[in-house]
């Protein structure tokens, strides 16, 4: 493949990636607080959304910021004190706000790439009902 | 040979760097957080080299520039780069300013007018200069060219014919001055006009 080829992809993988990876954070403290390791292994091991590591903060920075998550300092058997992402309550209406809407935002992207037939599209071939 | 914490050090010192169109407050804050990062990291691995964990972290400068863009303002959508311009003024038609540094002038050229009629002309065309000055159709040089070839270099030369001896008397030099002066001004004019970016 072409190298200016495979640039181009990750930069759709890099766009798509932008817009949801905040709600797939929040999503990852809907059950329980989170310290920042542990939010970005779990990005890892979701492979699509991994990303690199250090850019995650400055998006936990935003979140504290708009008062969509707070923080907490625990304790730990091992190592260092961690600083422990938890929801706060906009932040869980901003998830499920998002919840709300991504299955017709995923379908809608679906039916545009795999349909033949695209919505709103005139078809006229011969025999098709007017 | 470098240590391990020269390496963290320097890491850290070229976020700092990297990010000093942050206000301090934020950057310390970043810094702060990816020095915690670094230090969970290696208590829950110590096997790992650092270069490695630096390595995952990623380059100073795209965690900087992550960081100015969700500086910039609250959606994420925005781009890892420095943000786009800034919001910019001027979202006058074109013409408005043209019409506004060109029309006075005809008439206070062609026209005998009163003082306070031509007190008015001059007020519409430093309006006409501010608005092609903020407008987002011109480029700078353009705007800088307009405003001198347009206001500055007529009214100076007005104040001078009016105000000093250097011009010849009579009539007919007056009327050839002030077609000279129309002239420059109305090609200005046609000038920007053609070269406005849409």
């Amino acid at each position: 493949m072409e190298p200016g080829e495979s640039t181009k992809q990750a930069r759709a993988a890099a766009q798509l990636r932008k817009g949801v990876l905040e709600y797939c954070v929040l999503a990852l403290m809907r059950d329980r607080p989170r310290y920042g390791v542990e939010l970005l292994h779990a990005l890892e091991e979701s492979g699509a959304l991994a990303t690199s590591q250090g850019t995650v903060y400055p998006l936990l920075s935003r979140l504290r910021r708009d008062d969509l998550v707070t923080t907490t300092w625990q304790e730990s058997s091992s190592g260092p004190p961690r600083r422990y992402y938890a929801l706060t309550d906009s932040g869980r209406a901003a998830l499920e706000e998002f919840t709300r809407v991504w299955p017709g935002f995923r379908d809608a992207v679906d039916t545009f790439l795999t349909s033949p037939h695209l919505p709103g599209t005139p078809h006229h071939s011969p025999g098709d009902p007017a | 040979m470098k240590t391990t914490s020269d390496l963290v050090h320097d890491y850290l010192a070229a976020v700092e760097r990297e990010a000093s169109a942050l206000p301090a407050e934020r950057r310390q804050e970043l810094v702060a957080d990816l020095a915690e990062h670094i230090e969970v990291t290696r208590a829950e691995r110590p096997d790992a080299e650092v270069g490695q964990i630096l390595a995952e972290l990623g380059d100073p400068r795209t965690i900087a520039a992550t960081a100015l863009a969700e500086a910039g303002n609250a959606p994420s959508w925005g781009t890892p780069a420095p943000a786009g311009p800034p919001a910019r003024r001027g979202k006058v038609h074109p013409v408005v300013p043209l019409l506004l540094l060109t029309l006075p002038l005809f008439v206070t050229a062609l026209v005998p007018v009163m003082d306070l009629a031509s007190l008015l002309c001059g007020l519409l065309r430093i309006t006409g200069a501010v608005l092609l000055c903020t407008s987002v159709h011109w480029t700078g040089v353009q705007k800088t060219a307009g405003v001198l070839l347009t206001l500055v270099v007529p009214s100076t030369a007005v104040l001078l014919w009016q105000e000093t001896t250097i011009a010849p008397a009579g009539d007919t030099p007056a009327l050839v001055a002030n077609l000279v002066m129309v002239a420059v001004v109305a090609v200005t004019a046609g000038w920007l006009w053609r070269t406005r970016r849409a």
